[in-house]
């Protein structure tokens, strides 16, 4: 029991930290919550599915594919709607809210409303000691941690890297620097797309595609974000994994049925005891 | 109160809209009526969220939770004990209120951005929850159908969801025409410095979340029982959030008419597209609407007119 807590809870931890790092770098850097994040993930499973499912390209071209989907998504949410009212955060949240019911409403006049089945990344069970765990979310988990450790080097060690955490930490001071912040926000706002349509295929994977599937990804970014505090990357890491095994324990050792409330419960908890996360402000 | 010319003058107009709604039963069919009685109770929801996240600036993201509240506790009542109506509604009322309290504790502490993420926290346990918690009590994902209705008929519930609405309409009105209003619409502007006045704002947040929890669970009371039924889908469901989020803000926040008008345009314009566009491509429609109107006019509908009428009264000068 306790070894089969410990995989699985490792793993589902590993897709939670995925998901939730493009929110975390939109918020860390433009200090607003997008509320249409769940979108790109649901926007790179859509695209995924249709290249690889419905037209047949490899898997390779699928994936390239959903993550220039959400690349672009991503630009045009800042770019059309973002930027507009970036001084004003509850516009921001509204507005993406809006869009997101939107974007639902576009996947099922595209793709209709049943839910759809997707093949795994790649196919194969491992068993160990009597648990098994499936090849494609043990690959979630691997890229996940490249992912991360990816964007760890970028921001520490490239000049990109370094402007886009200056303006996380001191707008004006960038700019004193020469640093053109909406260049950098544009680059955020791409990378979150990206980062969102990769999570995308793997969730969908992992659950089903459907319309909906934008909600809870998006419940799982948030309470990242609540629980780490702004904008750390390993914060956010950490708090990815006390969400993970908070909900692992919760459904192995209670109930199944009670998945999302324990989530739920941690965000309200840490907003009522800790409004500022765990780890409260740090860099990226 | 003393009454002045403003003020009567716009009693007026509210007395006009309601002699005019009385009397269109005489005029429309019971198709239109039905139409109407949604946008009443949509009016009713969007006015309490805008009471609460208009007026005081907490955005709040789970007014479904409220209005489930009151929905299910006078479902529940009436449906598995027996409970009858004029006992069960004000039950429900007063269990919404209850909620209503449990959503003010984090306005405490936390505002903005972070009370909204809350709030969608509060509606998602809920959904949750009346899934698997008692699903004997509350049905579980299928919900209690086959609710008591209140009255019969196309025209009576009409009458009885319009004047709910009217009353309710013309109470928040005068309400926000106090020092009270006054106040809680100066929280949004700037906390700090209505506490810096001496006023409590604790207590003004608390009348606000108050008086928007009533009306959302008078709303829902009499939703379920018009509707006749209840279910977990569909009522804490991020689409509904959408819908009275909408007609809120298309009509003009932070008015009373506004999100009363927003409701009937959005219900009117959702069922005339119905022949046309059957399925989602109504949301699609009316969210890129919504969006376009909430990017270029965030004030709503009301201001487009209200500025049309202060040109009038220019030009005419």
């Amino acid at each position: 029991m306790a070894l089969q807590i410990l995989i699985q809870g490792f793993v589902l931890s590993g897709l939670y930290a995925l998901i939730a790092v493009g929110f975390t770098m939109i918020f860390s850097v433009g200090r607003v919550l997008n509320l249409a994040y769940g979108v790109y993930i649901m926007l790179g499973g859509y695209i995924y599915y249709a290249a690889l499912q419905e037209a047949g390209l490899p898997v390779f071209a699928s994936f390239i594919l959903a993550i220039l989907a959400g690349v672009t998504f991503g630009l045009l949410t800042y770019l059309l709607l973002v930027r507009r009212l970036e001084d004003n955060p509850i516009a921001v949240e509204i507005s993406t809210l809006i869009l997101a019911v939107v974007m639902q409403a576009l996947i099922v006049v595209i793709f209709g409303a049943a839910p759809k089945t997707m093949w795994p990344v790649i196919r194969g069970v491992l068993r160990f000691e009597g648990i098994s765990v499936t090849m494609n979310i043990l690959l979630a988990t691997g890229v996940s941690w490249i992912v991360l450790g990816g964007l760890t080097a970028f921001v520490r060690y490239t000049h990109l890297g370094r402007a886009i955490r200056a303006v996380s930490m001191d707008r004006k001071g960038a700019v004193i620097s020469g640093i053109e912040p909406s260049f950098i926000s544009m680059v955020t706002w791409a990378m979150s797309g990206a980062f969102g349509a990769i999570a995308g295929v793997f969730f969908a994977t992992f659950t089903q595609l459907d319309s909906h599937m934008w909600v809870f990804p998006l419940i799982i970014s948030v309470a990242v974000v609540i629980v780490g505090g702004i904008g750390s990357i390993v914060g956010s890491l950490i708090a990815a994994h006390i969400i993970g095994f908070v909900e692992t324990i919760t459904t192995t050792l209670i109930a199944a049925e009670l998945r999302g409330v324990s989530t739920m419960l941690l965000i309200i908890l840490v907003l009522l005891v800790r409004p500022k996360g765990l780890f409260g402000r740090a860099e990226l | 109160m003393s009454i002045d010319r403003e003020t009567k003058r716009y009693l007026v107009w509210w007395l006009a809209f309601g002699v005019l709604m009385c009397l269109l039963p005489l005029g429309v069919g019971p198709g239109t009526l039905r139409i109407l009685i949604f946008a009443h109770f949509l009016a009713m929801f969007a006015m309490s969220w805008d009471f609460l996240s208009g007026r005081t600036g907490y955005i709040s993201f789970g007014h479904p939770f409220l209005i489930g509240i009151g929905g299910y506790t006078t479902a529940i009542l009436s449906f598995r004990f027996g409970v009858p109506l004029y006992f069960s509604i004000p039950a429900a009322v007063v269990a919404t209120m209850v909620g209503g309290t449990l959503f003010f504790l984090p306005a405490l502490r936390i505002r903005g951005t972070y009370f909204a993420l809350v709030t969608l926290a509060f509606m998602e346990i809920l959904y949750q929850l009346t899934k698997v918690v008692a699903p004997k009590v509350t049905g579980g994902t299928r919900g209690i159908s086959g609710l008591e209705s209140i009255v019969t008929g196309a025209v009576n519930n009409y009458y009885l969801s319009f004047g709910i609405m009217f009353a309710i309409g013309v109470v928040l009105w005068l309400l926000i025409r106090t020092r009270l209003g006054v106040a809680l619409s100066a929280i949004r502007m700037n906390e700090e410095a209505v506490r810096s006045t001496g006023h409590s704002t604790t207590k003004l947040k608390l009348f606000a979340f108050m008086v928007s929890a009533a009306v959302s669970g008078v709303g829902g009371a009499f939703y379920v029982h018009y509707i006749g039924s209840i279910a977990p889908r569909g009522m804490f469901e991020i689409n509904f959030l959408f819908t009275i989020l909408v007609a809120a803000l298309l009509g003009g926040a932070e008015t009373i008419i506004g999100p009363i008008m927003g409701a009937y345009f959005l219900t009117v314009l959702l069922e005339y597209l119905r022949p046309v566009m059957p399925g989602m491509e109504r949301y699609l429609l009316y969210g890129g609407i919504a969006l376009v109107l909430y990017v270029v006019r965030p004030a709503g509908i009301y201001s487009l007119i209200a500025d049309a009428g202060r040109k009038m009264q220019e030009w005419r000068r």
